[in-house]
């Protein structure tokens, strides 16, 4: 089957969306279990929540910052070559 | 309480009309991601490879340094022991700072040297971080009334330059310290494991990828999450003008606000203070070795 029209174009356009997409999944469930795990420990010791809070935005902005990479990425892979 | 939510409304409102641009514009067409290229607003010739000429990026980086130079002035020429507004906000910001980032990564006999600039680190980042979400006449593009830019957003921080360059003053900082405490022998003795064999071969090279990959994924992580922050809310906006349709702004101006105050509130707070604590903890880790 012959792909007509501009393929190269229609490439970049799936790099960005399906890279995205799979760049979110790990760090989807990086934050999930993170959010989970402190509310577990708060609930277990709840005079630790202020110290277990401060660790977890600490773990969440490390955690989520991967999403970004993968989306950096994809739009490198979307705006060169162009 | 309510004093406070209509001084929220007005950078809101602001915000909001940003897709007022993009019908000012000839063609029902608009590009979220035009508002990150840096056009010279008064050009300086180059000298060699650098471009000195003064952007929007520059523009940002001198409103947050004045902002920070006269705002702690005037709190520290009239100190008061009992502190009024501004002053007790300042203190705030202070305590924070020192417990949370400096006495939370750094050792003792380097705190005193140290804090002062992980200080301003978090200091500037952060002022970066808050003005860039508020809608600045900045936009050069588009004009209204034929002399006013439109309102815009732009981070300091969203530019992969300036985060870069506050890296690399991290990084290298944190190798002086590690040379001056440990000198130059048992500093580069710490990188390799206490057990000698050839195990070495394998755990040294990766020691040294782990303290360049920090040059990575310090500035990128800062930098990328800007950048889809602003992305984010201003994609949401323009989504009325790349869609066409005046409805859509009903689903897609709630969803524009709610980012928009989540970036505000957490994201930029909380990247500035990653920053600043994760180069405290280069810093520190470099001066105490644990091996």
């Amino acid at each position: 089957m012959a792909l007509e029209g501009n393929v190269n174009e229609a490439a970049q356009n799936l790099a960005l969306g399906i890279g995205t997409a799979i760049g979110a999944i790990g760090p989807g469930i990086g934050v999930g279990y993170l959010i989970g795990k402190t509310i577990e420990g708060v609930s277990r010791q709840p005079e630790m929540r202020g110290e277990l809070q401060g660790l977890m935005f600490l773990g969440l902005a490390l955690t989520e910052a991967i999403t970004f990479y993968a989306l950096l990425m994809s739009f490198v892979a979307f705006f060169i070559g162009k | 309480m309510r004093r406070r939510l209509y001084a929220l409304a007005g950078p809101l409102a602001l915000a909001l009309a940003l897709p007022a641009q993009a019908l000012a514009a000839d063609e029902p067409k608009t590009d979220p991601t035009k508002e990150f290229l840096l056009e010279p607003w008064i050009k300086i010739p180059k000298i060699g490879p650098i471009d000195l000429s003064i952007t929007k990026g520059v523009f940002y980086l001198l409103l947050s340094t004045t902002i920070l130079l006269v705002g702690t002035l005037l709190v520290v020429r009239h100190l008061r022991l009992h502190p009024r507004k501004l002053q007790a906000f300042v203190e705030i910001v202070y305590d924070f700072s020192e417990t949370q980032i400096g006495r939370a990564s750094l050792p003792a006999k380097t705190y005193t040297t140290w804090f002062p600039y992980l200080a301003t680190l978090f200091l500037f980042i952060w002022i970066n971080n808050i003005i860039s979400y508020l809608p600045l006449p900045v936009d050069t593009e588009h004009e209204i009334w034929g002399w006013l830019p439109t309102p815009s957003f732009y981070a300091a921080t969203s530019n992969l330059s300036v985060t870069l360059a506050l890296t690399l003053v991290t990084f290298f900082a944190s190798h002086y310290v590690g040379i001056q405490n440990n000198g130059v022998r048992g500093y580069f003795k710490s990188w390799f494991p206490p057990i000698s064999g050839p195990i070495n071969i394998l755990i040294v090279p990766l020691e040294i990828l782990s303290q360049l990959l920090r040059l990575v994924s310090l500035s990128v992580r800062l930098f990328a999450n800007m950048l889809a922050g602003h992305l984010l809310v201003l994609m949401c906006v323009s989504l009325i003008i790349i869609i066409g349709n005046v409805f859509v702004a009903a689903a897609s101006i709630p969803v524009a606000v709610f980012f928009y105050c989540f970036e505000l509130v957490l994201v930029a707070n909380l990247q500035a203070f990653i920053f600043a604590l994760l180069s405290g903890i280069y810093i520190g880790t470099a001066a105490e070795p644990h091996h």
